[in-house]
């Protein structure tokens, strides 16, 4: 899978194409638009519609990379390509026929043009869906070539090291393996967006009892557990009000076994949403819906099914409140060799292509028969915090039984989402090409930075779980009551089980303000 | 116990000076493969394997590191090549190699006149 740096920007073109540019314009990208041919996995190459298969001018040979002049049409192998340009003057362009990507035979290099690319772009397009209409025309709408890229001024860290705890962290007392619940909430109260919220009173809790009456309020009880972490005592508090609360919501829950983190985080969002619409009357879907959890975490997922036979794709958007990864023990083959699962890994998992079997076949739109599919995994819209959670806990229906995968994951303290973007994913599929990216909002960072790490150690039916909060640039280890401070070293080593990260800006801002100790935050 | 010869290795990969020499036949089975699609879809084959085992991802990290090295304005894509071409040959999986030529054999096979 690609990994491209966070910066995507358009390389210059070398003077050599400058020059070409200047001179022919788009003469012979238009003269190419019919040379163009796609296959259904997407490469598209250059067929000069011969019978012959294309060979070198110079030696006839027809292995290896050729390249077709611009000028000329006529083709040559990579070894006398430069006697090509040397013997006619201003032959500078050629294309790699088989990749239909630009070179320049002065600088022997790959050159990127994006007008170029916009011609190649919508060849491949329309290859793709032969149903549509084949009227020959440039590229349209939904691929404007405006790559605008903002540069985002982060806000300087205060660096200021401080002898005491930072304000906000306190123990939760373990009412009965409840350490699932204290790590969640360890996490969720230190996501920014929520514990700027419940600081700010905005759910406020007399207002609510007044109004609604209701004995037990999530939210209220979520708000008061706010107020305990930051009231500046340090003794360990009793979420058990709060418990209580939630085992009203998810009584199917309610016991004094362990649980699954992951499954009450879910639980814990959905109660919130259900309040709060409960409150505005309103029953938005997850992707609109403004209450306080899904602002937090909802994103969406970009889902393409595409027909392996003749490239036909459909998309699909589901939103998200976040992304669960299987470990990426697949790759051991290559990973063997350090032997190390990381987080990119994961990801790369989730963003691979994958064959569906041919037991799924499903029914294609285009080619109106059931066929083999291929389908790929995009964010379309990333959240303003990432839960990343690791699938540890394997369950066989068949075998009816569970176990754990002990795996360790290497995850970094920064991450850059933008390879895992749908633009860059689709972008990839069409090969080095460069244009701007449909719904590609540019005013939202793919930069995040890590903030809490839930952890697990022991086994499937007897683990336990701790978070690690990283405050004020240091790590702070939560097991139930007892906060210490930790190396990072520490954290790193652990088996992470969920990941949170806050995008870089408000991560920013957050630490600034905690260091204030400045209590509300102003929408 | 003597264990049979291990087969001949397969024959090296020819530049373009030594396509005009290369056995007819051989050249024959290539402009076949390529004429009639085969080798586009044996190449698509190819690359799905390589990218599962993990050679792909090797290829880039030598890339990076190789650019890091050199620094991004004095790279070019033919130095990429070049640098990379045989640490890539010789690592590519034995699975890989006999699956393809698995392949190839059945479809010699199945156009054989």
């Amino acid at each position: 899978m690609c990994l491209r740096s966070s910066s995507y920007t358009s390389p210059k073109p070398c003077k050599h194409l400058a020059d070409y540019k200047l001179r022919h314009a788009f003469d012979g990208y238009d003269s190419l638009q019919n040379c163009l041919k796609t296959t259904p996995i997407g490469r598209t190459r250059v067929d000069n519609h011969n019978t012959k298969i294309p060979r070198c001018n110079f030696c006839n040979g027809y292995l290896g990379r050729l390249y077709i002049c611009l000028m000329c049409s006529s083709i040559s192998c990579s070894t006398h390509i430069l006697l090509h340009t040397q013997s006619k003057s201003g032959h500078d362009v050629a294309i790699d026929i088989e990749r239909s990507e630009l070179y320049c035979c002065l600088c022997c290099d790959q050159v990127y043009d994006p007008d170029f690319d916009k011609v190649v772009v919508s060849e491949q397009i329309k290859g793709s869906c032969p149903g549509r209409s084949n009227k020959r025309r440039r590229l349209d709408s939904g691929m404007e070539l405006d790559l605008k890229k903002s540069k985002w001024l982060i806000a300087m860290r205060d660096g200021r090291a401080k002898s005491c705890y930072p304000l906000g962290l306190r123990g939760l007392n373990n009412l009965g393996n409840t350490c699932f619940m204290n790590s969640v909430l360890q996490a969720l109260l230190h996501a920014p967006p929520l514990r700027n919220y419940f600081l700010s009173d905005h759910h406020n809790r007399d207002e609510c009892k007044r109004r609604y009456g209701e004995k037990l309020c999530l939210l209220c009880e979520i708000g008061a557990l706010v107020s305990a972490m930051f009231s500046g005592d340090r003794s360990p508090y009793s979420p058990a009000q709060f418990l209580y609360s939630w085992w009203q919501h998810s009584s199917n829950l309610a016991s004094y076994e362990e649980q699954d983190a992951h499954e009450f985080f879910i639980s814990v969002l959905d109660g919130i949403h259900e309040k709060e619409s409960k409150v505005r009357n309103s029953s938005k879907d997850d992707g609109d819906c403004q209450c306080i959890a899904h602002r937090a975490f909802s994103g969406s997922l970009r889902s393409d099914v595409t027909c392996t036979i003749c490239g036909f794709t459909s998309t699909t958007y589901d939103p998200c409140v976040d992304i669960s990864l299987n470990l990426d023990t697949v790759n051991l083959s290559a990973a063997e060799k350090t032997g190390l699962s990381t987080l990119s890994g994961c990801l790369n998992l989730f963003t691979r292509a994958e064959r569906l079997g041919s037991d799924s076949k499903l029914h294609c739109q285009n080619c109106q028969e059931l066929r083999d599919t291929s389908k790929q995994l995009s964010i379309s819209r990333l959240p303003l915090v990432l839960c990343l959670h690791i699938k540890r806990f394997e369950h066989s229906l068949i075998r009816k039984t569970s176990r754990k995968i002990d795996q360790y994951l290497q995850f970094p303290f920064a991450l850059d989402m933008t390879p895992y973007l749908s633009s860059s994913i689709v972008r990839s599929r069409f090969g080095n090409r460069i244009f701007a990216f449909e719904c590609e909002n540019s005013d939202s960072s793919a930069e995040y930075e890590i903030f809490a790490v839930i952890a697990h150690s022991g086994m499937l039916e007897s683990g336990h779980y701790v978070t690690y909060l990283h405050v004020n640039n240091h790590w702070y280890k939560c097991d139930d009551a007892w906060i210490c401070e930790v190396d990072e070293g520490i954290v790193r080593a652990s088996q992470c089980y969920m990941l949170f990260y806050v995008q870089k800006l408000l991560y920013y801002k957050a630490n600034k303000d905690l260091s204030c100790n400045a209590s509300v935050e102003s929408r | 116990m003597s264990r049979p010869p291990p087969p001949p290795p397969p024959p090296p990969p020819t530049t373009n000076k030594d396509q005009q020499r290369q056995n007819p036949s051989l050249q024959e089975i290539n402009i076949k493969l390529i004429q009639s699609g085969e080798k586009e879809r044996l190449k698509e084959l190819l690359r799905e394997r390589l990218l599962e085992c993990g050679w792909i991802d090797e290829m880039k990290a030598l890339c990076r590191a190789f650019t890091r090295k050199k620094g991004r304005n004095n790279v070019t894509v033919d130095d990429l090549v070049h640098v990379i071409s045989p640490k890539g040959r010789a690592s590519i999986p034995d699975s890989v190699k006999a699956k393809l030529l698995q392949r190839i054999r059945a479809f010699l096979a199945s156009t054989a006149d």
